[in-house]
């Protein structure tokens, strides 16, 4: 699990410096920040922070990324802002305390406010997307499945496909709309698969394709009957009916047991499953004292 | 308090023997009717993503579900009169089992709303109100041990459904473990079989002495008793009482001052009883503490929860309190209100402990009230007619307890605090003090009360609202919360657990 902090400075522009670190943040801000991990974690977390700028400031954006796993001694920083890489913002960093660290002092201004964004990679980055399942999903045979990928940021187009071991072949919906309907909508996608047949387990693949690279996000399918279920359904069932009988056995039992006593009248006799309706009043008439 | 209330059951109950084994029926029947809506909001993503319908369609099921058990309150008291409370719960979780079954094979949203929704919440009602009402039969100097224990099922049942409802849907999808939800819920027949009716061959006969003042409706009743000095031949509608078939419906209850107060106050209450569990998550994230982190803190309030219940039970029935019963659950509902007020103070200045802390006085103060909620009304309208008594009390709190967090939402993104709606714990207090007494001893006491509630409220409207206005609010409003962790759904496991239920 790697983890990362933002630090934020506001540097003595104003003659006031305010440490604001991402765990208390007291005020209402404006603008964002966001701290991404690259492709090192095909999964990862984000975390956004909104920053107020009250008046143009130069503000220090620090990222701190701990946790990796590869321990590199140098990756590549750099910064975005709108998504788009800033230029000549690329620069090495050290790896220092088991963290790298990238800092960088923007002059913020009415025309530059917007999303920063810090990226640590090695080779090209790839925007994460994802939804997260690390569970598959279990679907019926006969029934269908639906599933969805989504993104911050619309792709040019998705695609799916479904995996085969090592190779992957693309699902078109048009020629097989019986079974697959794909539907897209703005940064989700969702791929329904109908008339599921126990072929259609394994994992399926949604792929957004950016103008730099694609990213992709898998999800796994499983697909089963109804008889698995049903066995510990009907194993439950049959554990209810057991421990009724033994109870209302039990209560007949002493019952009859206490009925032998010289007290005499018949009491409360056990409550059949039958005569429950309305039992309750027949046996307190039947019990009036004398 | 009010002794003659109590005794004119006619018998004396047993107060233990298979009572315990009746109050452990009990459990497992208020655990399931708690539990059970709360816990299928795990499934709801999924369900959503099957049938292509938006998030508030899918939580409409939960909120069918609940407004039909509590709707079905006059319904189970009317068939529990009748029949009695075994047969009653039996067919609840018949109902239930059969509903769940059959919505696994559901194909639109509509059949989910009418199998879990409307089916399965009449089947949960026809479980819980049988289950408060036979403790009454069978408890009387134990009482209040007997409904902590018995209410004690709500959160054991929930932190274990919740857990076993992630495994069976990991494992079967939704529809399966629909299926294996309705067989496990059919348990609620297994307690109904242990809700053996009181046998009183063997209780000693006791004389009428209260007058109930009401006349019985059931047909071939002749005397009602408006003469209880005619002393130990007891009529056939007493005969009755053993079991717990009583009168069809008893509207006179409406004319009871007591419950009316009670009445009155729940209602009043229940519109902010379960804001803060329901927000409590969303606030502790707003505040910057983490996921994991704000879903234990709800771990921590379901655990304490799970003993408080029982522990004021013992404390109820202690000589000292048991008479004062009454006041000892205003005591709670105010103790409620006052966490709920230092909620802000202890998150701004300690943090994540501050609201440690806070889950842990709020268990206190959620068991304290829930453990006395039914105890209290048993003690008002006595066991005779308390199986009426619930059902109209339920069907009546169905308002706030669905409105209460919308409406809070609603409020707290106008910037007006939902922690506010702990002004209205206080005023519950102010009406429930104002309670009848047979001891009038005890009045000037009750203005005590009056200015210590007027005075919570007070405080909580004018001072601490607006001074920790922003980081209230900040926490309050869903909108401010940073929502950008993808991937992090399984915060709605808590999120969406939090239905205002008991």
């Amino acid at each position: 699990m790697s983890k990362w902090n933002c630090f934020y400075k506001r540097i003595k522009h104003e003659k006031q410096t305010l440490n604001i670190t991402l765990s208390m943040v007291k005020l209402l801000h404006l603008g964002w920040c966001i701290c991404t991990p690259s492709h090192y974690k095909d999964i990862g977390d984000s975390l956004v922070e909104k920053v107020e700028i009250l008046k143009p400031i130069d503000l220090e954006l620090a990222c701190t990324w701990t946790g990796n796993p590869n321990k590199l001694p140098n990756i590549t920083g750099y910064w975005r802002k709108d998504g788009s890489e800033i230029t000549n913002s690329r620069l090495t960093v050290q790896l220092e305390n088991e963290q790298y660290n990238l800092k960088r002092v923007f002059r913020i201004t009415g025309d530059t406010l917007g999303n920063y964004s810090c990226i640590f990679s090695d080779t090209d980055e790839a925007k994460i997307d994802f939804n997260k399942k690390d569970k598959p999903i279990v679907a019926y045979v006969g029934d269908s499945v639906a599933m969805a990928c989504k993104t911050k940021l619309p792709p040019n187009t998705w695609l799916w496909y479904r995996a085969n071991g090592t190779e992957q072949e693309l699902i078109n919906a048009t020629t097989d709309p019986l079974r697959y309907k794909i539907s897209v909508d703005g940064n989700t996608t969702k791929l329904t698969v109908m008339n599921l047949t126990a072929e259609d387990s394994g994992v399926y693949v949604c792929s957004a394709i950016y103008n730099i690279k694609a990213s992709v996000s898998r999800v796994e399918v499983r697909v089963i009957t109804f008889m698995e279920p049903l066995k510990p359904f009907i194993a439950i069932v049959a554990e209810v009916i057991i421990l009724v009988l033994l109870i209302l056995l039990y209560e007949r039992w002493s019952s009859q047991r206490s009925s032998h006593s010289p007290t005499g009248n018949n009491i409360h006799t056990a409550l059949t499953r039958e005569g429950n309706n309305g039992m309750d009043e027949n046996t307190t008439t039947r019990q009036r004292k004398i | 308090m009010s002794p003659a209330a109590t005794t004119n059951l006619g018998y004396t109950p047993p107060d233990g023997g298979w009572g315990w084994a009746v109050v452990f029926g009990a459990f497992i029947s208020i655990g399931f009717s708690y539990a059970f809506p709360k816990s299928l909001t795990i499934y709801f993503k999924e369900i959503q993503m099957y049938f292509s319908v938006s998030y508030s369609e899918i939580a409409w099921v939960s909120s069918i579900m609940l407004a039909a058990m509590y709707a079905g309150g006059p319904v189970s008291s009317i068939l529990v009169n009748r029949y009695g409370c075994r047969t009653v719960v039996i067919i609840g979780g018949l109902m239930v089992g059969a509903s769940m079954v059959a919505a696994s094979f559901g194909t639109t949203i509509i059949h989910l709303y009418l199998l879990v929704g409307v089916i399965g919440g009449f089947g949960l009602s026809f479980n819980l109100q049988p289950s408060l009402t036979i403790i009454g039969k069978y408890f009387q100097v134990k009482r209040p041990i007997a409904n902590g224990l018995a209410m004690a099922g709500s959160p054991v049942f929930l932190s274990t459904l919740a857990p076993l409802n992630q495994f069976l849907f990991d494992n079967f999808g939704w529809r399966g473990a629909f299926m294996i939800l309705g067989a496990i819920v059919m348990n609620c027949c297994v307690a109904g079989a242990l809700m053996r009716p009181v046998n009183m061959k063997t209780v000693q006969k006791h004389p009428v002495t209260a007058s109930k003042g009401t006349t019985a409706k059931k047909a071939g009743s002749t005397e009602n008793n408006a003469n209880p000095e005619a002393g130990d031949l007891l009529t056939e509608t007493e005969q009755k009482i053993g079991g717990c078939a009583d009168k069809l419906m008893d509207l006179s209850l409406f004319k009871h001052r007591g419950f009316i107060i009670y009445l009155i106050g729940n209602v009043v209450m229940f519109f902010g009883f379960f804001a803060p569990v329901v927000f409590l998550p969303s606030y502790a994230k707003g505040i910057g503490i983490d996921n994991y982190q704000a879903a234990f803190l709800l771990s921590i309030f379901a655990f304490v929860d799970m003993f408080a219940r029982p522990g004021t039970g013992l404390i109820a029935n202690t000589k000292w309190i048991r008479p004062r019963i009454q006041y000892f659950f205003s005591f709670s509902v105010a103790y409620n209100g006052v966490c709920h007020l230092l909620c802000p103070f202890l998150a701004v200045y300690l943090g994540y402990a501050g609201l440690v802390v806070y889950a842990v006085f709020f268990g206190v103060a959620f068991g304290m009230v829930c453990a006395l909620l039914f105890e209290v009304l048993m003690d008002l309208v006595g066991a005779q007619r308390f199986s009426s008594a619930v059902g109209l009390v339920t069907i009546l709190e169905c308002g706030p307890v669905l409105l209460g967090p919308p409406i809070s939402v609603f409020t707290s993104q106008e910037e007006r605090v939902g922690w506010g709606r702990h002004g209205n714990a206080t005023l519950r207090l102010y009406l429930l003090s104002s309670r009848p007494c047979t001891n009038t001893t005890v009045r000037h006491s009750e203005d005590g009360w009056n200015i210590y509630h007027g005075f919570s409220e007070f405080l909580c409207h004018v001072v601490i609202l607006p001074t920790h206005r922003e980081a209230v609010a900040t926490g309050m409003s869903r909108s401010v919360y940073p929502s950008c962790i993808q991937g992090f759904d399984h915060n709605t496991i808590y999120d969406g657990i939090l239905l205002p239920v008991v």
